[in-house]
């Protein structure tokens, strides 16, 4: 079934109505993030019709979703947990909260996905939040100076269907959710 | 000295080069080489593998000298003479060869392999890493013509490059990023591009190689030959590979001036076409059956024949020059006809005659650098990636220079992304050529009035078009030049293998002109004008001729009509065939003379710019097959008569006396009429580039590739109006005959327009055209949902046309 | 460290984030200045003041909005670079979830300074909420008439784009980000053209960094003597700093340019964590090279960070103390870069991919001697060879630690195993082939 339709095309029809005529190439990313926000990755399927969409090739759509970080191609967690080794985090301790993630979302190093599909856990760079490191986000929502057992902790709830609060900003209930917003479709409303 | 040239010092020699010139190129012209990997003189500037590195005299950094262009005064050194220049390029190397398998002996690149040239060079013995290499599943096609193994790619990025900025066909692209990045194409979606091979070719290492050529030879076993290729009228260069007498490969030559550095996937990889199990190299008489013959008997019987008969000669489109001189010549001075043309698609004499003079004077030619640098291009029926590709590079490398083009055709081409289309039904190009019809054509002709004489028409072969673009070009101020496919079309009319016109575009109607031949070549047959190409068959058809001498064609692939063409072979005394094979002719033919392939004799060929290229014979004539036109002095001496010529010197001095520049007056070419529009639908008909015609023929991988199966392309519109739907079955319609097809609905046709392949495996068109390429159709649903792919229904008693094809 | 904060003054007043506290606060008052402004004078403030870039390159800001050509027929553009990635560094995040309205005034006003009608906001992904802050503030800035057909009731317009990357270090090189923009891939690109004169869809664009521009505004209403009254002559004005790792408060705060690192580390960060030791600190990020606890007193500005071999890049500092093994955090630093190597170029792809694994190597107790001159020519193999900053970035990790910490990484090979570490670790198979 063609994703772009009804609903969906209208979505990506406003996200390429941002840019100036003619450039609708520059919604390619927001239309990745659109595309993973109804499939919880970017499927082969997607990359064709964002393709079509712009009138470009599949391959040209590949090449840039597969050179971002932030689009997950292969099977993901309905949640995905991005831990921050990088070096302000990792001298406050991130690689044992790196490897408490695996063991709490029961996803094995080089897995992409626990058993039972819920988590996703990814090794992340400089998240940004260097003040408050250890750095985690879980569907691209901030948790500040997370302590294994902090993380331990975000994995449960996630795990009895709680959304837990972040750090800062408001929760977003899923990594298809956070997607959604990432394509600047989210309207959050004014705190 | 001028401003745009720049003087600089580069390992101590001085040199001046334009203004704009990387370093890298200048140092060429001081024969020094800078070793590269990313850098290709007719890609953009990378700076991506950084093997380049010089030092530049007051910075504090190396410079890639693929990426720095010229200063005046600048002090360079190279590797030859800067220790840091030289170390920074080892150790890029080291870089380099760390995660190359260094698998040169099992390598299809090794022995030509610019990495392992630099490794022998400069590299170091051994690696210092003993970390493991990344490895990547090898080797992967991306398509039925190439294979990457991504451990041997060093990511320079030329193939996506050539994808991006010369073919525009982005199939082929660079994935992911940092140590992970990868040459790949999309699942699903292979590098489907008339010009993919020259992505093998331009990989400075073994990473991407030709599924055909795969294990096939090594460069010490190879005899190369420079020729010129054969496919169409583009005039590309290439180099041709044999292993043992075996054509095993051919890659592109350089040639700024016609093919840059490129050829099309067809010149590539269809190259079997002399050494087919068809070929028959020896003379054949019919007697109780076709028996083989000495080259005197045949000759003998072929003057016999023709001796106070009525005699029509028809050719193909890829005679040489010299063959075309000398069959004009033959015709009108030994065998007394003017019934002689080689054109698949007949046009105004005022339009031949513009395009021979044209060719004889090169200060009239059209050239792919005046294309280069036009303003403007209007192009008028001609699908130019279909029917002449380097041409149609051209044209996408004008619009990258700004060039704005626009394209008058009854289909969309390729030149879709870099130009803008005004679809046309057949027929209607003189109207709207006249202006007022269409805004986007009229801001054209508009663009080409203000273009100062740079504006270019360039026509095709569509009914009509060329006429209309004459016109339209006079009238604009603009420059004109028709762009016949075939290899031999301008050559041919050159030579005067044309009803009306002698060699050099002389009208025989013309007293003047025609006493100018007549100092040459003595009197000269004086019966008005001969007849056309279908005018040749509709006559012998109609027992008005005794004759019928083919050469290099076969009426029934080729001729806009094939049951016309049968009756026609049917309907004669004598056939005669000069070919490399017989094919469908076998049952019709008389005699049989085995001409020498184009690889095995020396000559010329013309292309469409007009530009005659020598290409020399890279093995002996098979058998005892001659040159054609050996076999026209040898019919003309057997006829009791002589063309005064028994060499190709001796040839060439004559051809040279009438082939040289001269004054000529011309006329404005007649455009057709503007046809009324009415309602009905206009099929319109042509060889798509890979088709089913002898040349392709042994080229399986090119067909898997490139092949498309015959559909019906309507317009939405019409589709609509007579219910058809896209994928489902059509019934074609003609005065001709009739074909089931699968429907292909599309708004890249023009509304009025129909148009069919003409020549597809399972599909022969001219078993619905009634001697042209465009006819009248009709057009109906077929109701039944499991329609046959295609089914050909001839009108008439004749049985089916075999597959059709294009000869030589 | 006694100044009137400028960038963090509004920092504990919760309002600003909004636009009427924006207002209230004092905000969009240089905006309203500019209006009134020619373009060339807007210019000439920002000249005068000698704002320097806060991304890392410190080129001028007055003299790359003067480079614009504006009489090409194309429009033009401002981006603002909030790809705010480098390690270490997140004082842009925390401007913008605090202050979004400064950076649209600046914004506004550097479009107005060079013609530009529509302008993009470059944020990186991850700062997902800080994406959601700006377009909140972007709505209100067009219902207040700041943004839209009427700047400040100028007659003229101004609109602002936010386009979101997608986890790309090499995005905040400003070639890349334009790629990015454009939908390609995030792959810098060979200057010239330069994006003054062929930039976003190749028209003359000037690209800027968040904390440059919000600056502006001040710059403008102030004047650009009142900004030079901070900072030091060649580098005036405050600069956002970074410090984290191991100190008692890490945080972004707002100093004078030439604060020494000493005073930054004890009186803003609050001193080492626990008491402990320094060792070693990046003073801009890990792409600039580390310095060690004998250069606690150097001046955080762009000269005296650059004699000390170092460079200011965006102030982001991280300390390391005496538990801290150099090597490993080496290791992690350039396992970054090959992290983020956008491929394009053999010198960062391959450098920083085996320079990663030899390092693992060595952390992990397979050193060889040999190791550590090779380090030492994959250091200099990668300085300054590769396409963009980003190589030099390996290079300077690489360089610095063997140049300030060579005992450590002998100590390493000669142990067979990470001093710091109690035991051997066993290596990953993929670490060693043989």
């Amino acid at each position: 079934m063609p994703m772009f339709e009804g609903a969906v095309l209208d979505d990506a029809r406003r996200i390429i109505g941002r840019y100036p005529a003619s450039r609708e190439r520059s919604a390619i990313m927001p239309l990745l993030y659109l595309a993973q926000s109804i499939d919880g990755m970017v499927t082969q399927d997607a990359l064709r019709e964002i393709g079509r969409l712009l009138a470009i090739t599949t391959a040209e759509v590949e090449a840039v979703a597969t050179f971002y970080s932030m689009y997950r191609l292969r099977p993901t967690g309905e949640h995905v947990v991005n831990v921050c080794t990088n070096l302000a985090c990792k001298l406050r301790g991130a690689e044992a909260v790196y490897e408490a993630a695996h063991e709490a979302a029961g996803v094995a190093h080089g897995d992409e996905r626990s058993d039972d599909g819920m988590f996703t856990v990814h090794e992340e760079e400089c998240l940004g939040v260097c003040d408050h490191a250890p750095a985690v986000q879980v569907d691209f929502c901030n948790h500040d100076d997370v302590t294994p057992e902090r993380m331990r902790g975000l994995i449960a709830s996630l795990r009895g269907g709680d959304v837990p609060a972040p750090a800062r900003g408001p929760a977003f209930a899923s990594f298809k959710a956070a997607s959604r917003a990432l394509a600047g479709l989210e309207e959050v409303p004014a705190s | 000295m001028s401003a745009d040239l720049v003087t600089l010092t580069i390992d101590g020699k001085e040199v001046t080069v334009p203004k704009g010139t990387l370093i890298i190129r200048a140092a060429e012209q001081v024969g020094v080489e800078i070793p590269r990997f990313c850098d290709h003189p007719y890609l953009a500037p990378a700076g991506a593998c950084r093997q380049c590195y010089v030092q530049i005299e007051g910075q504090p950094k190396l410079a890639t000298s693929c990426t720095v262009t010229v200063a005046p005064g600048m002090i360079v050194s190279t590797q030859n003479t800067s220790d840091a220049a030289r170390e920074a390029q080892v150790a890029n190397l080291e870089f380099l060869l760390l995660n190359h398998p260094l698998d040169c002996p099992i390598c299809d690149r090794g022995g030509e392999c610019p990495l392992q040239d630099q490794a022998l060079a400069f590299g170091p013995g051994e690696s210092r890493f003993i970390e493991a290499k990344r490895v990547f599943p090898k080797p992967v096609p991306m398509s039925p013509l190439i294979a990457l193994d991504r451990e041997r790619c060093v990511l320079c990025a030329r193939c996506t490059r050539f994808c991006d900025e010369i073919s525009g066909d982005r199939f082929l692209e660079l994935y992911a990023r940092g140590a992970g990045e990868r040459v790949s194409i999309a699942a699903g979606e292979d590098l489907r591009s008339p010009f993919s091979g020259n992505v093998i070719q331009i990989c400075p290492v073994g990473a991407l190689t030709s599924i055909p050529y795969r294990f096939v030879a090594r460069p010490f076993d190879l005899t190369s030959a420079d020729s010129v290729c054969r496919h169409c009228s583009a005039g590309c260069v290439v180099r041709v590979d044999q292993r043992r007498g075996d054509v095993v490969r051919v890659l592109a030559r350089e040639h700024p001036e016609v093919n840059d550095a490129w050829i099309c996937d067809k010149g590539r990889f269809a190259f079997r076409h002399d050494d087919l199990p068809t070929r028959i190299t020896t003379p054949l008489v019919r007697d109780r059956g076709l028996e083989p013959a000495s080259f005197g008997e045949a000759l003998l019987q072929v003057a016999d024949a023709c001796r106070q008969a009525r005699v029509g000669v028809l050719t193909g489109g890829r005679l040489m020059d010299e063959d075309a001189y000398a069959l004009a010549k033959l015709a009108r001075t030994v065998l007394g006809t003017n019934d002689l043309d080689h054109r698949r698609v007949p046009q105004p004499v005022e339009v031949d005659r513009r395009a021979a003079l044209m060719a004889t004077d090169r200060d009239r030619a059209v050239t792919y650098r005046d294309l280069e640098r036009a303003p403007v291009i209007v192009v008028v029926g001609l699908d130019a990636e279909q029917e002449i590709p380097i041409l149609h590079l051209r044209l996408r490398k004008a619009a990258a220079r700004g060039a704005r083009i626009v394209v008058v055709h009854p289909r969309e081409t390729r030149l879709h992304d870099v130009g803008e289309h005004v679809l046309c039904r057949p027929g209607d190009e003189t109207r709207l050529l006249a202006g007022g019809a269409d805004a986007t054509m009229d801001a054209a002709l508009a663009a080409l009035s203000q273009a100062e004489g740079r504006g270019v028409v360039i026509a095709g072969e569509r009914p009509g078009a060329a006429a209309a673009a004459f016109g339209a070009a006079e009238a604009n101020g603009a420059r004109f030049v028709l762009a016949t496919r075939r290899a031999g079309d301008r050559g041919t009319l050159v030579a005067g293998v044309h009803p009306a016109l002698g060699p050099g575009g002389r009208r025989l109607d013309d007293s003047a002109e025609r006493a100018e031949l007549e100092r040459v070549w003595g009197p000269v047959m004086s019966t008005g004008p001969g007849r056309a190409s279908m005018d040749i068959l509709r006559a012998a058809a109609d027992h008005e001729l005794d004759v019928l001498y083919l050469i290099g064609v076969d009426p029934l692939r080729d001729a806009p009509d094939a049951a016309l063409a049968r009756r026609a072979l049917q309907n004669v005394d004598t056939v005669v065939v000069q070919s490399l094979e017989l094919g469908n002719l076998e049952p019709y033919v008389t005699v049989f003379l085995p001409a020498a392939s184009g690889f095995e004799r020396p000559g010329h060929l013309t292309d469409w710019e007009g530009r005659g290229q020598r290409m020399w014979p890279l093995r002996p004539a098979a058998g005892i097959s001659r040159p054609d036109w050996e076999i026209f002095a040898g019919l003309a001496a057997a006829a009791g008569g002589d063309l005064g010529f028994e060499t190709l010197d001796e040839l060439h001095e004559e051809m040279g006396r009438l082939l040289a520049p001269r004054e000529a007056t011309e006329e404005a070419a007649q455009a057709p009429e503007a046809q009324p529009a009415d309602n009905g639908l206009t099929l319109v008909t042509y060889p798509l580039l890979i088709d089913d015609g002898r040349m392709v023929r042994d080229a399986p991988d090119l067909h898997e590739a490139l092949g498309e199966p015959p559909v019906v392309e309507v317009n939405p519109r019409d589709a609509e109006a007579h219910g058809l739907a896209d994928g489902l079955g059509v019934r074609v319609r003609t005065a001709a005959g009739e074909a089931v097809l699968p429907a292909r609905v599309t708004d890249r046709i023009a509304a009025g327009a129909v148009f069919v392949p003409f020549n597809q495996p399972g599909f022969a068109a001219n078993t619905v055209l009634a001697g042209a390429f465009t006819v009248s159709v009709e057009l109906e649903a077929v109701e039944s949902p499991d329609a046959p792919e295609s089914s050909v229904a001839p009108a008439g008693d004749a049985e089916p046309a075999t597959v059709a094809g294009e000869s030589a | 460290m006694t100044f009137e904060p400028r960038l963090t003054r509004n920092w504990s007043n919760a309002d600003a984030v909004g636009l009427d506290g924006y207002v209230a606060a004092g905000g969009y008052a240089g905006l309203k200045n500019a209006v009134t402004m020619s373009d060339a004078d807007i210019v000439d403030v920002v000249k005068a003041s000698g704002l320097r870039g806060r991304g890392g390159a410190g080129f001028p800001t007055g003299m790359k909005w003067g480079f614009v050509p504006r009489d090409t027929g194309k429009p033009t553009y401002v981006v603002v670079n909030f790809d705010e990635s480098e390690p270490g560094t997140c004082n842009n995040r925390e401007l913008v979830e605090r202050e979004p309205h400064r950076l649209l005034e600046g914004t506004a006003i550097a479009a107005r300074a060079i013609g530009c009608e529509t302008a993009f906001i470059y944020v990186r992904g991850e700062y997902l909420w800080q994406s959601i802050v700006l377009e909140r503030a972007i709505a209100e800035a067009y219902q207040g008439g700041y943004l839209g057909g009427d700047v400040a009731g100028s007659g003229t317009r101004v609109d602002i784009v936010l386009h979101r990357g997608a986890g790309a270090y090499i995005c905040g090189e400003e070639t890349a980000l334009l790629n990015s923009l454009e939908g390609l891939r995030g792959q810098p690109r060979l200057r010239p053209p330069f994006p003054a004169v062929e930039g976003l869809y190749a028209s003359p664009t000037v690209i800027n960094n968040v904390e440059t521009l919000m600056n502006v505004p001040d710059i403008v209403e102030r004047g650009a003597d009142w900004f030079r009254e901070l900072g030091t002559e060649k580098s005036p004005g405050t600069k956002m700093v970074t410090i984290s790792g191991k100190v008692e408060r890490p945080g972004n705060y707002e100093i004078a340019l030439g604060t020494p690192f000493r005073q930054v580390l004890e009186e803003l960060g609050g001193g080492m964590l626990g008491g402990g030791t320094l060792k070693a600190w990046t003073p801009g990020g890990s792409s600039t090279p580390m310095l060690t606890a004998d250069q606690v007193d150097t001046g955080l500005d762009y000269e005296s960070l650059s004699a000390a071999g170092s460079m200011l890049g965006t102030a982001a500092i991280m300390v390391m103390d005496e538990t801290d093994c150099v090597v490993d955090c080496a290791q992690r630093m350039v396992a970054f870069y090959a992290h983020e190597s956008c491929g394009k170029c053999t010198p960062c792809r391959e450098g920083s991919w085996w320079a990663t694994r030899v390092l693992a190597r060595i952390e992990h107790g397979y050193g060889r001697e040999v190791d550590i001159p090779l380090m030492h020519d994959v250091g200099k193999n990668t300085l300054f060879r590769a396409f963009c900053a980003l190589a030099d970035g390996t290079a300077s990790v690489i360089n610095s630690s063997l140049q300030h910490f060579s005992e450590d990484y002998e100590e390493h090979v000669r142990l067979g195993r990470c001093p710091l570490k109690d035991a051997h670790v066993d290596v990953p198979a993929e670490v060693v082939a043989s």
